[in-house]
């Protein structure tokens, strides 16, 4: 697993994974802004990608989102995307 | 022109023929459990491919499961039919796994001798276990498979009376087949709509499908067919349509409007109102969008005077490409014993629609005309109507 | 029937060139498809998650409408042999080297063989109509005989296609295996069919058939065309695909040398290449006059071989009815 030494390199490396993962097209990290949304304004994901970052959370952080309850909560920007990683990540050490 | 059911085969988690089939149905005895290959609940034939080809006497040959089990039901279909010089027949096939499960099995061969490659590439192909499955009956001619991922196996038979309504055939074997592969436990799964229980359709606590096997054949005919052939009806495909949510890739709208459409075109090309179907056999999968959308669907077209309505997917699992064509044949049964089919794992309805299914086989039923719905991937609805023969 | 617009992508160029058939020179081993800009037909948003055969699908489809000036077809129907096989093959190869772990589901979203007709559907929001058939070799055969029973049924405006992605590996091991070269190609031809009334279009479709599993061609060549009221004689051309120099033999014998063309040339091989014939066959039947043939052409014939126990025959001509 990947470990970022600060909030901000994790913050940076999620949007580069997020464009790469799902494919997004000339967009670059720094057109990503921490606080927008990510679903339906802002990147204007789906709810395909919504499963795309499901596994991408899982494949590049080891951290589970159980149920889509969850989910909602956590995927709504990369600032909650963050927070929930390092969240999860200290339970586990 | 009358498109005439004269012949019905089905194997899947709860028989291995159609009789089996019923006997399951009436008991309520659920052919799903826990797979000790995939450690998840499912609905698997109770036969290896081993067993298959023995019981069929084929050759000993490298088949594709989904050939295999296409063919148990497609002979059984057929019966003691046969080629007739002045009775134009065909074979409508559907699937949505093609020879996926050779693909899987050579998988690591292919990847490191590449003599096998070629073998596994052509064996995805659809039409090829298709081709197998005519060789299998001895048809010639007009052979044709669709794919429509989950509604595919309606889908055929819909174009199957289609070919015999236009006047390019006077007989056709129509139907579907899928077995479980690897493919399509990982792909369910990856969107989260595996129930790791045996799965409630239409229950307000449903969780998931499970996924289930089999094949189910039917035979159209003609008139003309008949006359020369000789066979009994036991039932008559009165209506049929295809129309698209246009939604989702893989999710239905929250009105159900392909279902809809399908469904009351379906009533129109039957020439019967809605007040004139006495049993509906859903697509009913147990996941929450399918079941929500479909009732919303089913409350559009019935408003309150709902018929008697049940998914049979708690029994078999949700069979994917031979889904459509296995609860044709239940629909088919369901007229022959004048009996509502029942909905297993249900105890409350859905709070947006309060609908409740059918939970016991109900026999001596006033039954003459069965509506079946299937719902694929890409918005795929599909709604076929059969009626009791005069 | 009429067929009032007709699109088709290949390894040559024909995409949006009306004439092209004037145009085309043989088929080099190893070209690379001429692929649109696809960036104004689908946003970027849909097109970042489309293989090579879902954007051919949608880009030949809105070119159709344009050319017919519609705005939605009345039905959709699709005949493919391979479906999405580069989105197959990415899931399968996910599946054994993940270890059980979870796995990005959106090839296996688009893995179903109905991709191509779902994705035109949700494009365009359309709710009609919508098959898909795979036959191998006679994919698109079934597909435009299904197209051919809408119209019978009073349905107006059918968008047919047949499209295939490059299959590489599959043609590699068929030259292994039959010791042949096989110029490995793709593509995606797709038309609009409309009902006798429609006077806009030039070129009808007479009739189509397929037969699988058969022994032998001739018979049933000559009687397809007897039962169109036609004979050898009033085919003007022959588009074939085949492999065996046997069956070759016994066409020109038939229908003589001058008329008969291999498409395959012109095309390369895939399974539903027959679709690049029938946009070939239409674009020269709509010109006055062809360079390669001294008389109008009014009668072409193409004739499916491709696989040699299956054959596809669909009959075309440019005179009114």
């Amino acid at each position: 697993m990947i470990q970022p030494t600060n909030i901000v390199e994790l913050k940076y490396m999620l949007k580069s994974q997020i464009i790469e993962e799902l494919n997004l097209e000339g967009i670059k990290p720094e057109d990503i802004q921490d606080e927008a949304p990510l679903f339906v304004e802002g990147l204007g994901l789906d709810s395909i990608d919504a499963l795309e970052l499901v596994v991408l959370m899982e494949k590049y952080y080891g951290v589970r989102i159980p149920d889509e309850i969850v989910g909602r909560k956590v995927l709504q920007s990369i600032n909650t995307m963050a927070e929930y990683i390092q969240e999860e990540t200290a339970k586990t050490k | 022109m009358k498109i005439l059911i004269t012949g019905i085969g089905a194997v899947s988690a709860i028989g291995l023929d159609a009789k089996e089939n019923l006997r399951s149905l009436k008991s309520g005895n659920t052919g799903i459990r826990k797979s000790p290959a995939f450690d998840l609940m499912m609905g698997e034939v109770n036969l290896t491919n081993e067993q298959i080809v023995q019981r069929l006497d084929l050759p000993n040959k490298d088949y594709s499961r989904t050939t295999l089990l296409a063919l148990l039901a497609a002979k059984e279909a057929w019966g003691s039919q046969k080629p007739h010089p002045r009775v134009r027949t065909g074979l409508v096939s559907s699937t949505s796994v093609g020879g996926l499960d050779l693909m899987e099995k050579y998988y690591f061969e292919s990847l490191n001798d590449k003599s096998s490659n070629a073998f596994t590439l052509m064996t995805h192909d659809n039409g090829r276990t298709t081709e197998w499955i005519a060789g299998g009956l001895g048809i010639s001619g007009t052979i044709d498979t669709i794919s429509t991922a989950c509604s595919s196996g309606a889908n055929a038979i819909m174009h199957g009376a289609r070919l015999i309504a236009g006047n390019k055939l006077d007989r056709v074997i129509v139907g579907g087949c899928d077995p479980i592969v690897q493919f399509d436990i990982r792909g369910f799964s990856s969107l989260n709509i595996y129930d790791p229980e045996i799965c409630k359709p239409f229950d307000d606590a449903r969780n998931g499908l499970n996924l289930g096997e089999g094949a189910g054949f039917l035979i159209l005919e003609n008139e003309h067919s008949i006359s020369l052939t000789g066979t009994s009806p036991i039932g008559l495909l009165a209506g049929w349509n295809n129309s698209t949510d246009a939604f989702h890739q893989t999710a239905s709208s929250t009105d159900g409007k392909g279902a809809y459409l399908a469904m009351s075109n379906a009533l129109a090309k039957a020439e019967l109102t809605p007040g004139m179907i006495d049993y509906i056999n859903a697509h009913g999968t147990g996941t929450g969008n399918n079941d929500l959308s479909e009732s919303m669907a089913l409350k559009s077209v019935f408003g309150d005077s709902m018929p008697a309505f049940s998914s049979t997917k708690g029994f078999t699992g949700h069979t994917l490409a031979a889904a459509g064509a296995i609860e044709a044949v239940y629909c088919v049964m369901s007229i022959q014993s004048q009996a509502f089919l029942p909905n297993l794992n249900f105890s409350v309805p859905m709070k947006e629609t309060r609908l409740t299914p059918e939970t016991v086989f109900r026999p001596d039923m006033h039954v003459r005309h069965v509506l079946s719905n299937s719902f694929g991937f890409g918005g795929n609805c599909t709604c076929l109507i059969f009626s009791k023969v005069n | 029937m009429r067929i009032t617009a007709s699109s088709t992508i290949s390894h040559q160029p024909t995409f949006r060139r009306k004439g092209f058939s004037t145009e085309l020179s043989e088929l080099k081993q190893y070209s690379d498809l001429i692929a649109p800009d696809y960036t104004p037909i689908i946003p970027a948003m849909d097109r970042r998650r489309m293989s090579e055969v879902l954007k051919m699908g949608i880009a030949c489809s809105m070119d159709c409408l344009e050319q017919a000036a519609l705005t939605q077809p009345g039905a959709i129907i699709i005949g493919t042999s391979m479906g999405c096989g580069t989105h197959t093959r990415t899931f399968l190869d996910k599946i054994f080297s993940s270890n059980g772990r979870l796995i990005s589901p959106t090839s296996f979203i688009f893995s179903t063989h109905n991709s191509i007709a779902g994705q035109i559907s949700l494009h365009l929001k359309n709710h009609s109509y919508n098959i898909t058939h795979t036959q191998n070799s006679l994919s698109f055969e079934h597909a435009l005989l299904d197209g051919s029973l809408c119209i019978q049924d009073g349905l107006r405006n059918v968008l047919v296609g047949g499209a295939d992605e490059l299959e590489q590996a599959l043609f590699d091991m068929n030259t292994r295996l039959n010791h042949k070269e096989l110029l490995s190609a793709c593509g995606a031809s797709f038309f609009i069919l409309s009902g006798e009334d429609d006077a806009t279009a030039s070129v009808n479709l007479v009739d189509v058939e397929s037969h699988g599993l058969i022994d032998g061609i001739s018979d049933r060549i000559i009687e397809f065309l007897k039962s169109n009221n036609r004979s050898v004689e009033d085919i003007d051309l022959l588009l074939y695909s085949n492999s065996d120099q046997k069956t070759v033999d016994e066409l020109r014998r038939i229908f003589g040398q001058q008329r008969l063309f291999d498409y395959q040339k012109l095309s390369g091989t895939w399974f539903t290449n027959s679709a690049f014939a029938m946009g070939y066959a239409v674009d020269m039947l709509s010109q006055t006059s062809h360079p390669l043939y001294e008389t109008n052409l009014t009668t072409v014939l193409v004739c499916n071989n491709l696989v040699p126990e299956n054959l596809g025959l669909i009959l075309l001509d440019n005179m009114n009815p």
